[in-house]
């Protein structure tokens, strides 16, 4: 192997690196607010890539009756629990948000894919669309739920993977989609061809990533779901609900991954069940943060796929055998590093 | 009794002659879930009751159904050989993946059974040997004393007699003294270390247990299907095995059972239904048993077995039944002081919690440690049970240094404790929490106990706990679960659970909190008895009255520094100790 | 809770739910098709599902009844459905699975049941060498070693010396590495790489740059439907100047979407049917043109993998009557009638011409294959 080759494996181990930190990210936000293990953030991934390119070809693709259908079920839902609650105050502005965003989005959708407007409206549209998704999603399936376990929790989350799955291959059939470059163009630095596509995809990681922290940070919202994430109970004492706090976070975790889709779109072809092996692999980068920390998540996830990217090179075959057995020593390492105790957790 | 030895009898009857009547496909969904439900069980033991989640379960069907294919078809071995080597196999890996995460805390467990799902899968598609992704076929079916077992209805009858006897061990296995404290890691490991129970080796135990579970279901799947390749032993399906088993209901043993039947039932259903239905076109299969599976844990969130269970009639408890006395623990009466705290300081950082203290407790008196808040008496507590690692200085119980042993080690050596925040099982009964105390009494271990070798010390552990409640007043609430009791009452519970560990030193953390006048009285009076009966006490508290009439001896913390020590009545005189407790009002 | 109480209840699940499982059973003739319509191998699966639309409801005056069942690409759920057909549905023959590894173990259910069953996978383990093992069992797409041997031939004719191969990471990449190692070396060519990579992976960037340091002369992508671009794009993208060789898997027309102008130059072996306007008359360009004529009515566009199961069908259509001559459908004689009946069966297909004997029960040779390159956008036949 020469430096050049090197030099080619490493940026696109950093490439994938990033969109896994993303994804890692968006794992660890959903979990330390409302201990969800976002198993369908894969298929996020997907539908955003698989969106696009419906979009480009004009067609609006079955997301829009999804998000319809799941806006209605929501809408139902919030009655319900409004008339039980006594209060029928609140139902309009509940079913402005659960029901009229969504449907606003839908129906843009709906109208502006035959208009083949730019690349970047329609990027637009399938975030909108993606993001859309994700507070329904919790709505409907993970709200009625809050209190359970995390066991419970993630087998929801299993479900849903499983239902998402079988609806992507519904909406996109069984082949691939990729989606035009935003930049076909590249450079040299030394002997070395950069892909603007890449930096891009680097560089827009590195920035939702500083847009978070600033999120979390300094508004209001963002600290009200730091807030949430040490301690749900305290939150609500504290004028946050819950509630908001999952909706609010599954809407990040669903804008971050509509992102990702977008990104990889240009790079790769996705599929239908092109998702979850994606997530796995920032689900790896999130637990060896320890699915509380974002540093080290996003470190693990860049980890994950630089190994992931020079092992496809020594020994293809193998690659996923050496990406998640290199792993093994990490544990093993910190297993006898560890004394005793560490802090109880729960 | 009757009524309860019929069901059984006429569950294995009716499984028993399912295949003489039964159509030739139910057969073969019947030997599935009974495959499915082997795996399943497994993980209610490992996840739904431990509280460990494994992705890989899968895994170790793959090395039982991968070890007999290739020797058996390869090195012409006997199959029943193959399945030695495949459980040798099996709890090698299981071991070394249990020693490298259990020992942690965290979602180490996840993450290596995830890699270690995946791994297999690719190792397995890429060795030539074992056929790659292609598979290997040409394993031939098993035989049974001279019988081939090719007909799948008296497969059927291997495959449920191995699923009902794991289900009989492990049902055997989770009432057991190592059942109990197994059932007990998801309460923290704090109070099972506290009494003795090794945490992180019973993790890897059940680990270990479940994988050769997996394994055995392994190699009946490989003789089943007669052909083996990778894809029902990859990640995919290791989240599907944990799907049957919160889905059927994680908390029994059960659950795995009615998880794998659901769930290979739905599937075979929704096949039928749907297309007629739903039209042709298009595969809403997987949608909508991803849709009923979300509604069905909306609606019975501890799964399914639940519902079956709640129209069942409730069991009578198992009565205690009388037996002889477990052996007293051994002691050696020590000459001098049993308790001594050498110098100890602990360190936080820059913080200094505990500097430099020092006191002892002789054998067979009651000495109280009290301070204003934050003094540094709980993070004392701690250094003396091994919660936390000293910093300097030695603790010493019997003249042998305890200092910076982990709990459960320091549990052996005679140190029975109760918590400040009550540390009790709430779905177990009061006897079983109580039980837990007798941990270190009994021998038995999970072999044992899975084939119900233990019946006769267990009978004296309950009839020894049994007596550990009555002793501080709560037999008439033997049964109840406690979680249902009053804070008072969990209190005195978690100090006879103490109690059954025959303790020769009793460290209790804020006894009196939050009890009321009369339950105070009731403490005072259960102490004194047990100091007369030559019990040495250290306890921690804020109630200053409480420990004024009761303790022989008292040491005042203030600022992680000893204050004073003395007789209650030196104390209630020290100048210092005032001025600490009233500030300037004094 | 008490084992008692449980075991009770276990007992009434597990006897209601079996209830619900219990089917009618049917008369007249009937075929299980198992195939993986959802899974790794949709995209294989799904046009063979749509063709089973096509396929009559009569034959010889009898009525077909077809049963469609999905096995999700999953070995065990393929066994299962077969036991499903022979002991539930009794079906007169089966057809599946769509891949390799589900075909090879639902053999041994056919086997064991005596149903004849035509595998739509293309590994020839699924019936090669003819012994007891695959007495019941037929294929009909062409055989990988088929399909290689043409691939090497055209590679020899081109020059090429040295072959790069990438493939995916399971059984049908797996199968394609067998045979182009068996027929490169007979065609006198020296395979320099050997590359994996799995179908939804984000990058081959690291396989792609291995490939290219061996310098080969050529590479051959072994890959189905729309992934099979994956690399392909790669070695575009780092300048490979080689050819580039791809295999009939990726014959449908999403892969000319999103391969797009990288794709140009591709050359690949392939069924007849994908390019029938362009054969010369005759009777394999009838048959494919019969069934793609009216797949392409009803669906729109072609894929070839829904011809394997219509051409399974074609060899029941010859087969069932001469089996009704002998025996009743739906009894042990007429399986094992159809079973004979097919082993001597000759058909013209949209993939070629089957001339089925004791010794192969694939069956097709050299008319079922063409070479096709990809001439922007379009598949080109080599004449």
């Amino acid at each position: 192997m020469d430096l050049t080759i090197a030099a080619l494996l490493t940026q696109d181990g950093i490439t994938n690196g990033a969109i896994y930190a993303l994804l890692a990210l968006a794992l660890v936000l959903v979990f330390t607010v409302t201990r969800v293990i976002l198993v369908p953030s894969g298929e996020f991934v997907s539908w955003g890539t698989l969106t696009l390119a419906g979009l480009q070809l004009g067609k609006a693709s079955g997301i829009v009756g999804l998000v319809v259908g799941m806006a209605v079920l929501a809408a139902v839902m919030e009655t319900w629990r409004c008339i039980r609650a006594r209060e029928l105050v609140r139902l309009p502005r509940a079913l402005a948000l659960w029901c009229g965003v969504p449907l606003a989005v839908a129906t843009l959708l709906a109208f502006a894919a035959p208009m083949r407007l730019p690349l970047p409206f329609q990027v637009l549209l399938t975030l909108a669309a993606v993001t859309a998704l994700g507070p329904l999603l919790y709505r409907v399936a993970y709200q009625p739920l809050a209190e359970a376990s995390v066991l419970v929790l993630l087998i929801v989350s299993v479900a849903l993977h499983f239902a998402m799955v079988g609806l992507g291959l519904w909406f996109f059939g069984a082949e691939g989609s990729r989606t035009p470059a935003f930049s076909a163009a590249s450079f040299r630095v030394g002997s070395v061809t950069v892909s603007v596509q890449s930096l891009l995809v680097v560089g827009t990681s590195v920035a939702l990533i500083g847009a978070l922290a600033l999120f979390f940070g300094r508004t209001l919202h963002g600290k009200a779901l730091r807030a949430t994430a040490v301690n749900r109970a305290g939150a609500r004492l504290c004028g946050i609900s819950p509630e908001f706090a999952g909706a609010l976070t599954f809407a990040l975790a669903a804008l971050l991954c509509a992102f990702c889709g977008v990104l990889i779109g240009p790079i790769t072809t996705v599929y239908y069940d092109s998702g979850f092996l994606i997530s796995l692999k920032g689900f790896v980068g999130a637990i060896i943060g320890g699915l509380t920390s974002y540093p080290i998540a996003a470190a693990g996830s860049l980890l994950v796929g630089l190994i992931e990217s020079f092992s496809s090179f020594w020994a293809s075959a193998f690659k996923e055998v050496i990406v998640f057995t290199l792993i093994i020593p990490v544990l093993l390492w910190r297993s006898l590093r560890t004394q005793h105790h560490e802090e109880e957790e729960e | 009794m009757m009524r309860r030895h019929g069901a059984v009898v006429g569950m294995v009857v009716l499984l028993a002659v399912l295949p003489l009547f039964a159509p030739a496909f139910w057969v073969t969904l019947a030997n599935y879930i009974g495959l499915y439900s082997m795996t399943a069980l497994g993980l209610v033991l490992l996840t739904g009751v431990a509280g460990q989640t494994s992705f890989g379960q899968a895994a170790f069907v793959g090395i039982g159904a991968y070890v007999t294919a290739y020797l058996t078809t390869r090195h012409a071995l006997s199959p029943w050989l193959t399945l030695a080597i495949g459980l040798a196999c099996t709890g090698v890996v299981a071991l070394f993946l249990g020693f490298i995460t259990l020992r942690m805390r965290g979602h180490y467990l996840p993450l290596a059974t995830i890699a270690w799902g995946i791994s297999l899968y690719y190792v397995f598609g890429n060795l030539e040997a074992l056929g790659g992704h292609t598979g290997l076929s040409g394993i031939a079916p098993l035989t049974l004393a001279g019988v081939a077992l090719k007909d799948e209805r008296r497969y059927y009858y291997l495959i449920w007699f191995v699923t009902l006897a794991a289900l009989w061990a492990t049902h055997n296995l989770l009432d057991s003294r190592s059942g109990r404290a197994v059932r007990a890691l998801k309460g923290g490991l704090d109070m099972i270390e506290a009494f003795g129970v090794d945490a992180a080796r019973l993790k890897i135990v059940v680990f270990v247990y479940a994988a050769l579970l997996a394994c055995v279901s392994g190699w009946l799947y490989a003789h089943l299907q007669r052909f083996v390749n990778p894809t029902p032993f990859g990640i995919n399906q290791g989240i599907e095995y944990l799907f049957m088993a919160v889905v059927g209901g994680a908390g029994s043993v059960w659950g795995a059972v009615v998880g794998a039947s659901l769930i290979t039932l739905l599937k075979e259903w929704l096949q039928d239904l749907l297309p007629a239905l739903l039209g042709r076109q298009g595969n809403f299969e997987l949608v909508v048993f991803g849709i009923l599976m979300v509604l069905i844990l909306q609606f019975a969130r501890d799964g399914v077995w639940q519902w079956i269970a709640r129209v069942l009639p409730h069991p009578a408890p198992h009565p205690v039944v009388a037996a002889p006395p477990l052996a007293p623990r051994a002691r050696t009466a020590p000459a001098g002081p049993l308790l001594e705290v050498q110098q100890v300081t602990k360190r936080f950082g820059g913080l200094v919690a505990v500097d430099d203290l020092s006191f002892v407790v002789t054998p067979g008196e009651i000495v109280g440690l009290i301070g204003p808040n934050g003094a540094g008496k709980s993070t004392t507590f701690a250094l003396i049970s091994g919660a936390l690692p000293l910093t300097a200085g030695r603790v010493l119980l019997g003249g042998e240094s305890i200092g910076s042993k982990p709990p459960h080690e320091i549990a052996r050596r005679g140190l029975g404790r109760t918590f400040q925040h009550v540390k009790l099982i709430g779905t177990m009964s009061v006897l079983d929490n109580v039980a837990i105390g007798a941990y270190l009494r009994g021998r038995s271990g999970v072999v044992r106990a899975a084939l119900k070798l233990d019946r006769a010390e267990e009978a004296q552990v309950r009839a020894e706990a049994a007596r550990a409640v009555a002793r501080v007043g709560l037999s008439a609430q033997l049964h109840t679960a406690a979680g249902s009791l009053a804070l008072g009452q969990q209190r005195i519970v978690e100090i006879a659970r103490a109690l059954a560990s025959d303790p020769t030193l009793l460290l209790l953390d804020e006894p009196a909190a939050g009890l009321r006048f009369l339950e105070k009285q009731a403490l005072a009076t259960l102490l004194r008895s047990l100091k007369a009966e030559g019990m040495t006490i250290l306890l921690v508290e804020h109630d200053m009255d409480f420990v004024m009439g009761l303790t022989d001896r008292l040491v005042v913390m203030d600022f992680g520094l000893k204050l004073a020590e003395g007789s209650p009545v030196e104390i209630q005189r020290n100048a210092a100790v005032r001025e600490a407790y009233l500030g300037g009002v004094a | 809770m008490t084992l008692a109480k449980s075991s009770a209840a276990a007992a009434a699940a597990l006897t209601l739910t079996l209830l619900v499982a219990a089917r009618p059973v049917a008369a007249d003739v009937t075929i299980g098709v198992s195939i993986s319509t959802t899974g790794p191998a949709a995209s294989l699966g799904i046009p063979q599902k749509n063709t089973v639309e096509l396929l009559p409801t009569s034959i010889a005056g009898e009525r077909i009844k077809w049963i469609v069942l999905d096995d999700a690409t999953d070995t065990t759920k393929g066994v299962t459905n077969a036991k499903k057909l022979v002991t539930e549905d009794k079906v007169d023959a089966i057809v599946g699975s769509s891949v390799t590894p589900a075909s090879l173990a639902m053999r041994e259910v056919a086997v064991d049941s005596g149903t004849p069953m035509i595998s739509l996978a293309a590994g020839a383990a699924i019936v090669d060498p003819a012994d007891p093992k695959t007495r019941w069992v037929f294929k009909t797409p062409q055989n990988d070693a088929l399909m290689a041997d043409a691939v090497a031939v055209h590679m020899k004719g081109a020059g090429v010396k040295t072959l790069g191969y990438i493939g995916f990471a399971d059984a049908y990449g797996e199968g394609w590495l067998t045979e182009i190692r068996r027929s490169a070396q007979l065609a006198g060519i020296r395979i320099v790489a050997e590359e994996k990579y799995n179908r939804p992976d984000p990058s081959v960037t690291g396989q792609v740059l291995k490939l290219m340091a061996a310098r080969p002369d050529a590479i051959l992508i072994g890959a189905s439907g729309t992934p099979g671009a994956t690399p392909q794009k790669e070695l575009a993208a780092r300048g490979y100047k080689g050819r580039i060789y791809q295999t009939h898997g990726v014959g449908n027309p999403d892969f000319l979407r999103v391969v797009g102008k990288d794709g140009n130059g591709t050359v690949l072996p392939v069924g007849p049917m994908l390019v029938y306007e362009q054969l010369p008359d005759g009777p394999v360009k009838k048959a494919a043109q019969d069934y793609v004529a009216q797949y392409e009515k009803k669906f729109g566009v072609r894929a070839t993998f829904g011809g394997h199961l219509w051409d399974a069908s074609l060899l029941l259509a010859q087969a069932i009557p001469e089996a009704l001559r002998k025996a009743k459908p739906g009894t042990p004689p007429f399986r094992a009638a159809l079973r004979d009946a097919l082993e001597h069966a000759t058909v013209t297909g949209a993939h070629g011409v089957f001339v089925m004997t004791p010794a192969d029960h694939n069956g097709l040779d050299n008319r079922g294959r063409v070479m096709v390159r990809i001439d922007d956008g379009k598949w080109v036949l080599i004449k």
